[in-house]
């Protein structure tokens, strides 16, 4: 791998984040709040050290192998760029900063902040738009560049076999890339007028948008959506945040006016039926365990459900007390998550569906040993490659997953902390059970514990094969 | 499938249980027992059911692979239906707890539901532990020479030749590979005797616990199992005894042959590391947490590995109250289990093994996209087609798990019991964690728990898709 063109790139992109601190600068003026010198201070630093990388490193073409740098790298240091304004202006240590913007570009949404109400509200923004980013960024990264690097069987939604140069693929990125924003920027502002129209205060509303499209978390309230307890404002949430969970390229048809193109996806139809049978399940138990009123029990497994299968992690209630029952519905969901071309993390429904369809052809092979049976997704043919990727992936995860949470209990965590912190960082919902629920947060976990964490949350997002890449040292000859 | 040639087979498997009843009505004679009755009833219900059986016309041509696999999981379930009569019909059990029982002992689980089991007549504690052994020796069989054959979750990778499409052709090799293993077998079990008896148990005692140590089942006749007798040198002789059963019964033939194969073996050698890995990891932990002192540590934590990672199920200490990183170890030892063509269950160490090296060939792979890399286990290249099979295999094993936690867990089962339980049983391992640990019983659960259980110990046992094939429609097509 070559290091200076993957350099030149990242300078590209910390100047982009440099820029984008302008507007929690000027929400900083409006309120008159003195943390606003911090943001000039960091888009200072940020963008001139982009600067200096684009101006030093020339650009080249990039190979595919570069790819996998250019993802991690700048996944692991626009963070710390990223977490200057929390520690600038001393609200965090530099561990809690870059685990919460970590969380932030992730969209997971796990936070260390015990009390975010006190804080300025230019610091907030912040938070809130580090969700944003990450979420663009992550729409392009599912849709265009791990396809192109054959990640765990995402060269499924490949629109042509790529070759072994990436800048190929550069004008469509571009192409691409510039739809999928309009579509970003469309649903942020029609959410943000809905929830203005709901009764939240502008701000409130921008940053909660963004938290939900990006199927982020992080909240203004320190008891999230809780806060407002009004069932218009949980609806408007929720839709976004199932949007937010669906592929992109089916919003971009249905834009278009293809709205049965919903219809067709197999995975979208497994994503709605997953969200039923939970919902029902959670509904009924709620029903006769916790709350003796089926329309209140409904409207908490409703929310709950899609907002940990989106893997956004908002909560309209301390769903930590719900029964065991209900708690394993939705760690099956954190590992589940939502659909492959959204923002959404974890294993994907789609990969279920072909996990579910490998393991059937296992048996029909058994009965009819001699017969050739082949997968198919939406009436394609699905190549043996991309089925060998999908199942190393799963095995990958789940191998990830017990190791992350064996270590989790060694550092002392009880079980279901441990289980089920490294589910949700992994999968980037954010709230788990015990210590780490959705009224408490990540901050009484051990140093040790938060860095775990930090890996979990990069590694799932990444695709678990990207990050360990890097761990090969054969890929570090130029 | 073909059911009239299913059904003769089983038959004179049913003639043979039969005929292994007399074991315990020799017992039940010796002490006197009025149990007598109740198994000569068993036996002639069982032999007349399975001479009536095997008295159906056999098709002529002969066995597919199809029916293999009927004859197998079938076979299993019919044959534990029968075994369970004298615990149903003495009175000492319901049914459903007796068949839970008896699948635990053909499947040398060894999860109980029975609380105290001093108080049993000694000839049901016989006909107990027998039925492990029984069991014991169909598994050896099973893993060496059928599912090779069966091609059941890359196993095929021990088999001597490809099977052709018909399975008659391996009977006299079947009948010749049994045979030697069972000399095996039985040397073994007279040695463990003779060394049990030395430390001073009394016969009966010594047989019963010998049967469940080869088997690696864990019944016990003690409600405190092999903690009991308080003896290191006990303890010491069932560790060995556990340790050998764990390991491939095919190194063990070599060995009487003259050959000594086990450095060689990758398997074997893998085996050795991570048991000897897990010692020292618990010893360290007992030590500083527990009996303060290394000499005590390093006896119970050598026992309490051994046991469970062969999964026998035996204790000498109430393993449920160890510090947390013991407890760790054990759960994963659960999920590792014995050597392929061992008694041990769970997922197998070639698995595991092969698994981890599949997975490091994923991420080089991306380093060098062009490469043409295999999967090596010593000089051995795994074929892709086994890979396919044990990536199959692992992920049915983990849906089957999640899939049986969740039901578990729907009957308000708390989380830790739940997911140990499934594991306990699904690996074969028996005693778990929370309420079902080692100074418990499974005897509280709800009925339909331990259905569900039971299906785990008989999915576990015979590879998950030996026994899931049964619900693919196609399979009962003749």
């Amino acid at each position: 791998m070559r290091v200076k063109p993957v350099l030149h790139i990242l300078g590209q992109l910390l100047q982009i984040v440099g820029l984008s601190m302008i507007l929690p600068l000027l929400w900083g003026i409006y309120y008159r709040e003195a943390e606003s010198w911090v943001f000039v201070l960091c888009i200072l630093i940020t963008f001139l050290f982009g600067s200096f990388l684009k101006l030093v490193f020339e650009e080249e073409d990039i190979r595919l192998i570069e790819g996998f740098g250019v993802v991690s790298f700048c996944w692991l240091i626009i963070p710390l760029f990223g977490s200057l304004p929390f520690i600038i202006s001393g609200n965090l240590n530099f561990i809690d900063a870059y685990f919460e913007t970590i969380s932030g570009f992730t969209t997971t949404g796990a936070s260390v902040i015990n009390n975010v109400e006190i804080l300025p509200k230019c610091i907030l923004f912040w938070r809130s738009f580090t969700h944003w980013l990450g979420g663009i960024g992550i729409v392009v990264l599912a849709l265009i560049i791990l396809p192109a690097l054959s990640i765990g069987g995402r060269q499924i939604f490949l629109s042509e076999p790529s070759g072994p140069k990436l800048d190929k693929l550069k004008p469509q990125v571009r192409e691409v890339g510039k739809i999928i924003y309009s579509i970003y920027i469309f649903f942020t502002l029609a959410q943000i007028v809905l929830l203005v129209l709901a009764g939240m205060s502008l701000f409130d509303a921008s940053c909660h948008s963004f938290a939900a499209l990006a199927t982020g978390g992080f909240s203004t309230k320190n008891v999230s959506i809780s806060y407002y307890n009004s069932p218009l404002i949980e609806t408007i949430i929720l839709i976004f945040m199932f949007l937010g969970a669906t592929s992109f390229s089916l919003h971009y048809l249905a834009l278009k006016g293809k709205i049965k193109s919903y219809i067709k996806d197999s995975e979208f139809l497994l994503y709605v039926f997953i969200l039923g049978i939970a919902t029902t399940i959670v509904t009924l138990n709620l029903r006769y365990q916790l709350h003796e009123n089926l329309l209140l029990s409904f409207r908490h497994a409703i929310f709950n459900v899609i907002s940990i299968s989106s893997t956004t992690g908002y909560a309209s209630t301390d769903f930590n007390l719900w029964p065991d029952l209900s708690k394993l519905v939705l760690l099956l969901l954190m590992l589940i998550g939502g659909c492959a071309g959204g923002t959404a993390g974890a294993i994907k429904v789609i990969r279920i569906l072909l996990l579910v369809k490998i393991g059937l052809r296992e048996l029909y092979r058994m009965i009819h040993p001699n017969a050739f049976f082949s997968i198919k997704f939406n009436g394609k043919i699905i190549s043996e490659e991309i089925l060998h990727a999908v199942s190393g992936f799963y095995i990958f995860y789940m191998i990830t997953f017990g190791v992350c949470s064996l270590i989790m209990l060694g550092l002392g965590n009880d079980f279901l902390t441990s289980i089920s912190s490294v589910a949700t960082t992994m999968g980037g919902v954010g709230p788990g059970f015990n210590l780490v629920g959705p009224m408490t947060t990540y901050s009484y976990l051990p140093g040790m514990a938060k860095i775990l964490m930090c890996f979990c949350m990069l590694t799932g997002r990444l695709e678990v094969f990207t990050l360990f890449v890097l761990f090969i040292p054969d890929y570090w000859k130029e | 499938m073909r059911t009239k040639s299913v059904l003769p087979i089983i038959g004179r498997i049913l003639m043979m249980i039969a005929i292994s009843m007399v074991a315990p009505i020799l017992c039940a004679y010796y002490y006197g027992e009025k149990e007598i009755v109740i198994f000569f009833i068993s036996m002639v219900l069982t032999f007349i059911t399975g001479y009536l059986l095997s008295k159906i016309r056999e098709n002529d041509d002969g066995l597919r692979l199809i029916e293999g696999l009927a004859v197998v999981s079938l076979g299993w379930a019919i044959i534990t239906a029968f075994g369970a009569l004298p615990f149903y019909l003495t009175g000492t059990l319901g049914y459903i707890d007796a068949y839970f029982e008896t699948m635990s002992g053909f499947t040398t689980t060894g999860a109980s539901v029975i609380n105290n089991v001093e108080i049993l007549p000694k000839s049901i504690l016989f006909w107990r532990a027998f039925i492990q052994w029984i069991g014991g020796m169909g598994i050896i069989v099973l893993a060496i020479a059928v599912l090779p054959a069966l091609s059941v979750g890359g196993m095929q990778m021990f088999a001597a030749e490809s099977p052709g499409p018909k399975l008659d052709k391996l009977k006299p090799q079947m009948r010749e590979t049994a045979k030697l293993l069972y000399g095996v077998y039985l040397i073994f079990t007279a040695a463990q005797v003779i060394l049990l008896m030395i430390g001073g148990m009394n016969l009966f005692d010594s047989t019963c616990h010998t049967f469940t140590t080869l088997a690696t089942g864990g019944f016990s006749t003690k409600n405190a199992s092999i903690g009991y007798y308080n003896s290191a040198y006990i303890d010491a002789v069932v560790i060995v005894f556990m340790f050998l059963s764990g390991a491939n019964f095919m190194l063990h033939y070599n060995l009487l042959r003259g050959k000594f194969n086990y450095f060689k073996d990758r398997e074997f050698m893998f085996y050795l590391a991570v048991v000897m890995g897990a010692i020292l990891l618990m010893t360290l932990d007992l030590t500083y947490n527990v009996y303060g002192n290394i000499i005590d540590s390093f006896r119970y934590a050598s026992f309490q590995v051994t046991s469970i990672i062969t999964t026998t199920g035996f204790a000498t200490a109430n393993f449920d109250i160890f510090p947390s990183h013991s407890r760790i170890i054990l759960i994963v030892l659960m999920f590792i289990g014995g050597c392929a063509g061992s008694t041990g269950g769970a997922i197998k160490n070639i698995r595991v093994l092969i698994i981890l090296k599949y997975l490091y060939r994923e991420i080089y792979q991306y380093v060098h996209p062009n490469a043409i890399l295999s999967v090596k286990v010593g000089e051995e290249t795994i074929q892709e087609d086994i890979l396919k099979d044990v990536m199959a295999f692992f992920i049915g094993y983990i849906i089957i798990f999640v899939v049986a936690t969740a039901i578990v867990a729907a009957y308000g089962i708390d989380m830790i019991t739940a997911i140990s339980s499934v594991a306990a049983t699904q690996g074969n391992v028996g005693p778990g964690l929370g309420l079902v640990g080692p100074t418990t019983t499974y005897a509280a659960l709800p009925v339909f728990v331990k259905v569900v259980l039971t299906f785990c110990m008989w999915v576990g046992r015979l590879e998950i898709f030996t026994v899931m094939v049964l619900f693919i429609p196609d399979f009962w097509k003749e």
